[in-house]
């Protein structure tokens, strides 16, 4: 058997948030952890317990207050802001549980817009390459509806579909059904695995759907991987 | 995708907040545009309509009211002087040319102007010419033998719709006395073409005291000497006695200006507040659009758009806003120096109307853009400084 390396790898990750007055909330306390490459990931774990903030670090949105964050063979903790921002415009797609999807623009825009702000994809190949994800995904009818014209199943599928504009290895979704009815989310979840499972693209999924806790390759709950027993009442003077 | 069409998509986004924002950018530019245009109109107006002549002569009062009675046709009319003075002059060695002008009642608000064939004439040192597009000038008819005859200015016939051959008269005491136009003249850009020009026998006949006390008043004579150096002398000779005066019109032309550049200083430091208000306006639109979409912008920027991107988003937007409205502001204020020109023509004050577009267009359009950028700067900076992470939580 080949050993591939993981996607992502955790090495002595600590993320507190400053309260003022000296105070601050330790939230994550992870010595090393591993992401398979390749493979659908779910993370659970209860309210509060660092799932979304782990997400962020990984994106590279906000940084650890010590450790390494590697997705494959970047330090994205080490990198300067800009190019933080190119590398996960480039390599992680981003699926929000409230889609934030933007309502100035329509379906295919908000797809376009993912791909101008990565600059990976030559422009002219940009809205070819949104109408067929979206085509992929179902919205093939619906490329110039604005958000609030759509329903939430939809609205949620144009969300993955711009979380694969930029054919990245590393999707995070956060809660992707949350605010969904069963019968979407069931819909809204096979498509993002069919896709990522097809273009071999790694899925960590935070999420407590039960599909989505039977269709994951590994579930993780995220207090087996962090140090801190209760983050949120872990606040220590630093 | 640019980041202008984003820009270009968030304005469209927000239409009626984005149009209003525009609009009053616009309505800034306009009275800008419009104040500008105007008062250089009113100014060029004034240098257009002045007279070529070196010493005006009238009776004792304001020298500014004899010029702008006499000259431009605005305010009261001075006391007349007597028949007697204008004589005196033509018998002046130092005299080239004197020409008498007496001014009384008016036809539906175009004051009659009594002179002589002189007014008309193009002496070599006239800027100003006379020319006629319909008819003929009147004759100087002998003081006896009035004809009656009136050549009108091209405003009078254009707004009367007199033609030659038509007679006219202002109520029922001048009925007995009607007069005939005989020509029409060319339009000069001056007070002139509000003008009913009639002969000096004409309007003392027409003219009940002169006709009954037997006189022939005059309300100023337009003198041209023949050197320079004796318009000092001519000008104290008559300052010193109680019966005339005489002035320079270009000096009261000096102290008008005076006057406009003052009402222009006022004028500025209202535009820069106009400025200022306006600036506001469109910092309070993009400050509240930057705080309404925060949620938007940390979206964005978790998508991998760099904080200068944003920044450029947000300063373009702002910047689109002041090109718009500049552009309609510059329109509108040509619109507006037109109608307050028109107006102000049509009451008889000296404007020319040359509003063609130069380099103070590009001025406050680089100006109004510039005020754009600034006012969209401190939005700018809030949108790049937005915390991804913190404006990303759930809603819920």
């Amino acid at each position: 058997m080949i050993d591939v390396p993981p996607a992502v790898t955790l090495r002595g990750v600590k993320k507190a948030f400053p309260l003022g007055n000296g105070r601050a909330l330790d939230v994550l306390d992870i010595e090393h952890w591993a992401l398979p490459a390749g493979r659908c990931t779910v993370l659970t774990g209860p309210s509060g317990s660092g799932k979304t903030t782990l997400l962020n670090l990984i994106a590279g949105v906000s940084l650890p207050t010590a450790g390494t964050i590697a997705v494959h063979d970047t330090n994205v903790s080490a990198l300067p802001e800009p190019q933080r921002d190119r590398f996960r415009a480039r390599h992680v797609g981003y699926v929000f549980q409230t889609f934030n999807l933007l309502s100035a623009f329509t379906a295919l825009e908000n797809v376009m817009l993912s791909m101008m702000f990565a600059g990976a994809i030559p422009k002219a190949e940009h809205r070819r390459r949104a109408t067929e994800i979206l085509a992929r995904l179902g919205l093939a009818a619906r490329l110039s509806h604005k958000p609030q014209q759509l329903s939430r199943g939809e609205q949620q599928r144009i969300a993955i579909a711009r979380a694969l504009a930029n054919h990245p290895s590393l999707i995070l979704a956060d809660e992707p059904c949350a605010s969904l009815d069963a019968g979407t989310a069931r819909g809204v979840l096979d498509a993002l695995l069919s896709i990522c499972r097809g273009d071999g693209t790694t899925l960590l999924v935070v999420s407590h759907e039960p599909a989505m806790l039977t269709a994951g390759d590994q579930i993780v709950d995220i207090t087996a991987i962090n140090r801190l027993e209760d983050p949120a009442r872990s606040v220590e003077r630093v | 995708m640019t980041i202008l069409t984003v820009a270009l998509k968030y304005l469209r986004g927000r239409f009626v907040a984005s149009a209003l924002t525009s609009l009053s950018v616009a309505l800034g530019v306009s009275l800008v545009i419009a104040s500008v245009l105007l008062s250089r109109g009113i100014k060029q107006g004034f240098i257009e309509g002045t007279t070529d002549y070196s010493l005006l002569v009238g009776a004792k009062g304001t020298p500014t009211q004899l010029v702008l009675n006499v000259v431009f046709r605005m305010d009261v009319p001075t006391p007349n002087i007597s028949y007697r003075i204008y004589r005196g002059l033509q018998d002046d060695p130092r005299i080239e040319v004197a020409v008498p002008v007496a001014m009384g009642d008016a036809y539906q608000g175009y004051r009659y102007v009594a002179t002589t064939g002189e007014y008309f004439a193009a002496f070599p040192w006239r800027r100003k010419t006379f020319a006629i597009s319909d008819g003929r000038f009147f004759r100087d008819d002998p003081a006896e033998q009035p004809s009656y005859e009136a050549v009108l200015g091209a405003d009078v016939a254009r707004r009367t719709g007199l033609r030659v051959g038509g007679r006219f008269h202002e109520g029922e005491e001048a009925a007995e006395y009607p007069l005939t136009v005989v020509g029409i003249l060319r339009s000069t850009g001056s007070a002139d073409d509000r003008a009913i020009f009639i002969s000096l026998a004409s309007y003392w006949e027409m003219n009940e005291v002169s006709r009954k006390m037997q006189v022939k008043p005059l309300t100023a004579v337009l003198v041209r000497s023949k050197r320079m150096s004796d318009l000092p002398s001519l000008h104290r000779g008559f300052n010193v006695t109680a019966e005339a005066q005489a002035v320079f019109p270009s000096a009261v032309l000096l102290s008008i200006f005076n006057i406009l550049s003052l009402v222009s200083d006022v004028l500025a430091i209202m535009l820069v507040v106009v400025g200022l208000v306006v600036g506001l306006y469109l910092f309070v639109s993009m400050y509240s659009a930057t705080l309404e979409r925060k949620r938007e912008i940390a979206t964005m920027r978790a998508l991998g758009a760099r904080r200068t991107t944003i920044l450029g988003i947000v300063l373009l937007e702002s910047c689109a806003l002041a090109v718009i409205g500049s552009a309609l502001g510059i329109a509108g204020g040509h619109g507006l120096a037109y109608l307050g020109a028109s107006v102000l023509a049509g009451r008889g004050g000296p404007v020319a109307n040359r509003f063609a577009v130069d380099a103070l267009e590009l001025v406050v359009f680089i100006g109004a853009v510039a005020l754009g950028a600034l006012a969209g700067l401190l939005p700018a900076v809030l949108a790049y400084r937005t915390e991804v992470a913190e404006n990303l939580a759930p809603l819920s």
